[in-house]
């Protein structure tokens, strides 16, 4: 493990885990907001609920942009050889997220300064964009991250000299990309569903009148479909682990530990254990899912007891995502495609190069697609400290953002 | 002539539809982040008054600032990201060589992101949960945040403008250009040693020097300088047309039996290593290049050679200046707008809160206003004038091509004696001619030599770079700008006239209130046209002397229907953002709230 640990790696998955977690928040949020707004105008307790939502939503929406963004420039400093690769190659991909960013950014800012300000009618439709958009934005990515599996579609245009991607190739071939994007949208609802169910059971126990009674709804609101949601991310789950068996390497990687193994069977990074820890979490949320929702389907009541089981719940659906992302990420370290590893795939890309160019294609290739290979000036030892510096002081206020966010008494945001 | 003009910035240089993709995505996220500069500050400076007179209306207009800067700073974010992945699709090769050499600022903009998200939340949502101060702490804090980012972001901007290095063209002693004489030239610090990677993965080190034919390369227009100061390198002066094709060269993936660098290999070395020669010539040009930079940027200093851009701190402060003009006026309008919607409404105190208002955007707007086009703009000008010539010369046209803005008898006096005054410092100064710059003064002639011998490697005459001279329509532009600009300072003049004379119930004639409407637009206006002066008069460049647009863009460009598709996707944004800003503080006939 140590030599897989360089400034480069730590700094990106760093950013990753925290842009991630909070993410899958940013899927699942909108819908909800949604729905209980148009609950909200017959009955106040929803609309305390969907206003409430909207605001912790435009909090985290905001802090998973700045990590995402410092995962972007951290990805440009450390690999630009990649960076600039990928420019070259994944551009429909890229665009479909970019320009979902950008609508999802506008129309967050609409629906939440512009509440009173719209009819309900035009809330809804900045709300349905909202939503449309919040599961876009994934489509774009998981692609590229399905491309970084296999590089299905990749072609090299022999008279040109240069790599190009065709996208309809690789939506209709690439084996990867229908689970993994389905296994994201469904695994961000689900997970929201839990954390929403958690977070309104504490609120349950900490408030009285309209907002107790309002959250008692929301937890029995979500319990169901949490469950429903954690059952059918088995079976997606599994449609991607097999998938994932058309890459060996990386099957291999996270399977080698309990034996099952595809293709030459070598594991040379041993991540089982990370999925190990993926599938506590994930039991231990489904388990305490199943039992609240037996409980409190039929009494209220039943929340308080169940509540710090619930909020426990909440962490382990935050700790499924990122044990999950990780895992996705590290069994395919050293590459950034992981099917580079596979002498089939690099024949096959290296058969449309002509013959005298092959060497130093494929030298290329391998350079730019290894983690090992980073930009030296951007490790040196000031730049690291600076970043630790700036990150820890980032945590730090973001915890205290939450507390004066949810914690601390007084204010009147709630007039806006 | 419009047609003409727009024709030459499109086709004389390559890629024009991904430059105007660019041109479209860069100024809808420009737009909006001048209110994240400008707003933020005059909120700060609305909430010192109020801390200083507690009279409410002030506190009020700091809510209402904040509001505006927040919905901006989302919006910001949103098309910042969308600007970077655009610049990472469409300009992939600037990008890997801004993340290779010159990454830190564009590292540390993140930090100056995270200040502004964190504090700005904390602005928002600690409003009457924090005390006033520290609440006024928060809101300063976000301020800096946002023009720390500026600052790392401009200083990116000021090093594709005028390199750290550069070596103009323009002699200021004798008014005369230099290209005769291989100018300009871009100063390289190459290492004593060359590494390179054998076949069996074993490296070998070369010394540069020996391999090099520098007496070839002094005729080409290389000066040699000296050592650096650790005395591992020699520097050296390097005409740009040398520079540029190892650029492109390096970006194309060539190897040396590809590239230029064949002609300035020293014969005589090579034949005395025979084993290397062929090991030599298949080593990609980046193998060589990437060094010399690398350490040409270790040297200058790695955090701070975006910053010694010459042009660095006369950019920064014009870009901080637009921004709180641009904001000053936004405002000047749309309190001009609630003048008129409640001048006859019985609410007086909300009456007095907009004259307050308004009197408050009027005076900040004539102060920045005057010093940017006094003081800030002019330096930008002289920085201008000195390191990138070719563009004054294209914005004051001196050029027979083109009819000047400006004719009759001022015409002389002003080219001949104020403009070279305010450049140069001199009425005895001269303007550089646009007619005396070569159209193919960035060609390495070289590359003539290198396609006649294998016709598959274009000359640089082949790259589409028709002209290497700025495009004429800078002139229209910068001084639709400069007149704009004139018109819109004698407006908060007269504003501030009415203000002062009837001041604290002063009434607005309708030819000051009515405009307001218009106020967004015209100053946005001129801060765009200020905006693609910088940007389009740097053109065939996207790094004046380093790399141009062609080896910057992408193998894979989008088609001309998918560009415009995106390109009205953004402006769709751009005016729903509008709209919806005016819905939410500006709705018709119902005050903002308090």
């Amino acid at each position: 493990m140590a030599s897989t640990l360089n400034p480069a790696t730590f700094w990106l998955a760093f950013t990753f885990g925290a842009h991630i977690m909070m993410v899958n928040l940013s899927v699942g949020l909108p819908p909800l907001m949604v729905y209980y707004r148009n609950k909200g105008v017959r009955d106040p307790r929803f609309e305390y609920v969907a206003r409430s939502m909207t605001r912790v939503y435009a909090a985290i929406y905001g802090l998973a942009g700045v990590f995402a963004t410092a995962f972007t420039v951290f990805l440009l400093s450390f690999y630009p050889k990649f960076i600039g690769l990928a420019g070259h190659v994944a551009l429909i991909p890229f665009s479909i997220s970019i320009m979902m960013i950008a609508l999802h950014f506008l129309m967050l800012a609409l629906y939440w300064y512009g509440w009173d300000r719209w009819s309900l009618t035009a809330h809804n439709v900045i709300g349905t964009l909202l939503v449309i958009s919040a599961f876009l934005i994934p489509f774009g990515f998981r692609a590229v991250f399905a491309f970084l599996n296999i590089p299905t579609g990749l072609h090299f245009d022999a008279a040109q000299g240069k790599f190009y991607l065709s996208v309809s190739e690789f939506l209709a071939h690439n084996p990867t990309f229908w689970p993994f994007y389905l296994k994201t949208i469904v695994g961000a609802l689900t997970a929201t569903f839990v954390v929403v169910a958690a977070g309104y059971a504490y609120r349950y126990t900490h408030s009285e009148g309209l907002v107790k009674e309002a959250s008692g709804i929301v937890v029995r609101q979500m319990l169901g479909p949490a469950l429903v949601g954690l059952v059918a991310m088995f079976f997606l789950g599994l449609w991607y682990a097999l998938s994932l068996m058309n890459i060996p390497y990386k099957f291999n990687n996270i399977f080698g530990g309990f034996g099952w193994k595809v293709g030459d069977g070598v594991v040379t990074y041993n991540f089982s254990w990370a999925f190990a820890l993926k599938m506590f979490f994930y039991l231990s949320q489904l388990v305490i899912v199943a039992l609240a929702y037996k409980a409190v389907r039929r009494e209220t009541e039943a929340i308080a007891p169940r509540a710090k089981y619930l909020l426990y719940a909440g962490f382990s659906a935050l700790a499924t995502i990122v044990t999950g992302e990780y895992l996705n990420a590290f069994s395919q370290y050293p590459w950034f495609i992981a099917a580079v590893t596979d002498k089939k795939v690099v024949a096959s890309l290296l058969a449309e190069v002509p013959p005298q160019s092959r060497g130093e294609v494929a030298s290329y290739l391998l350079q730019v697609l290894d983690l090992r290979n980073y930009n030296t000036i951007a490790t040196l030892p000031g730049v690291t400290w600076l970043t630790a510096g700036f990150l820890a002081f980032l945590i730090a206020a973001a915890f205290y953002f939450v507390y004066v966010l949810l914690l601390k008494p007084g204010g009147s945001e709630s007039s806006y | 002539m419009a047609e003409g003009l727009l024709g030459q910035w499109l086709h004389a240089y390559p890629a024009g539809h991904l430059r105007v993709l660019s041109l479209v995505g860069i100024e809808v996220h420009w737009a909006i982040l001048q209110y994240v500069l400008g707003l933020s500050f005059l909120a700060f400076v609305a909430r010192l008054i109020y801390l200083r007179t507690h009279n409410e209306h002030w506190e009020r207009l700091t809510r209402t600032l904040v509001k505006g800067f927040i919905l901006m700073f989302a919006l910001g974010a949103a098309t910042g990201t969308a600007a970077e992945f655009g610049l990472v699709l469409l300009w992939p090769n600037l990008t890997e060589a801004a993340g290779d050499f010159i990454y830190f600022p564009l590292y540390a903009e993140i930090f100056a992101f995270i200040m502004e998200v964190v504090f700005l939340y904390m602005m928002w949502y600690g409003w009457g949960k924090l005390s006033l101060k520290a609440h006024t702490a928060i809101l300063f804090l976000g301020m800096a945040g946002a023009w720390y980012s500026a600052a790392m972001i401009v200083s990116v901007n000021a090093y594709m403008v005028a390199p750290t290095g550069i070596m103009p063209a323009y002699n200021t002693t004798t008014w005369h250009f230099m290209y005769a004489e291989g100018y300009p030239k871009f100063t390289l610090h190459v290492p004593l040693k060359l590494i390179l990677e054998l076949p069996n993965g074993s490296k070998v080190s070369i010394p540069t020097l020996k391999l090099l034919n520098i007496p070839l390369l002094e005729k080409a227009g290389m000066t040699v300088v000296g050592m650096n100061k650790a005395g591992n390198a020699v520097v050296v002066e390097m005409p740009v047309r040398i520079v540029q094709r190892l650029v492109f060269e390096m970006y194309r993936g060539y190897t040396v039996k590809d590239s230029i660098l064949q002609f300035v290999v020293n014969k005589t070395y090579v034949q005395e290593h025979a084993s290397l020669a062929p090991i030599l010539l298949n080593t990609p040009v980046k193998s060589i290049v990437e060094p010399i930079v690398k350490q040409t940027v270790r040297d200058e200093g790695v955090y701070s050679v975006t910053f010694k851009s010459p042009v660095y701190w006369a950019s920064i402060i014009h870009v901080y200046g637009a921004a709180v003009t641009t904001s000053a006026f936004t405002l000047m309008g749309a309190y001009a707008i609630r003048y008129l919607q409640y001048r006859n409404r019985r609410d007086e105190d909300y009456l007095e809160y907009v004259r307050k208002a308004f009197a408050f955007a009027a005076v900040t707007g004539l102060i920045v206003i005057a010093v940017q086009g006094l003081v800030l703009g002019h330096e930008m000008g002289r920085a201008i004038a000195i390191y990138n010539p070719e563009k004054l010369a294209a914005m004051e046209a001196t050029t027979s091509q083109l009819k000047h803005t400006m004719t009759g008898p001022f015409r002389s006096l002003f080219e001949d004696k104020l403009m070279p005054l305010l450049a140069y410092g001199s009425m005895h100064a001269k303007l550089p001619s646009y007619d005396a710059i070569p159209k193919d003064y960035c060609y390495c002639k070289l590359s003539d030599k290198l396609h006649q011998m294998n016709p598959s490697i274009p000359s640089d005459a082949m790259r589409g770079l028709v002209d290497c001279r700025p495009p004429l329509i800078v002139h229209y532009l910068y001084y639709g700008k400069v007149y704009l600009a004139v018109l819109l300072g004698l407006y908060a003049l007269a504003a501030v006239y009415y203000v002062w004379r009837g001041w604290p119930n002063f009434n607005l004639p309708g030819w000051i209130s009515k405009p307001g409407y218009a106020m967004p637009i015209l100053i946005q206006l001129v801060s765009f046209l200020g905006w693609a002066t910088r940007e389009i008069g740097r053109k065939p460049w996207t790094i004046y002397g380093v790399m141009t647009v062609d080896t910057a863009q992408t193998v894979n460009p989008p088609s001309t229907g998918e560009v415009t598709l995106v390109a009205v996707y953004l402006i769709g944004l751009l005016i729903l953002l509008a709209y919806g800003v005016y819905r939410i503080l500006w709705v018709p006939g119902n005050p903002e709230k308090a």
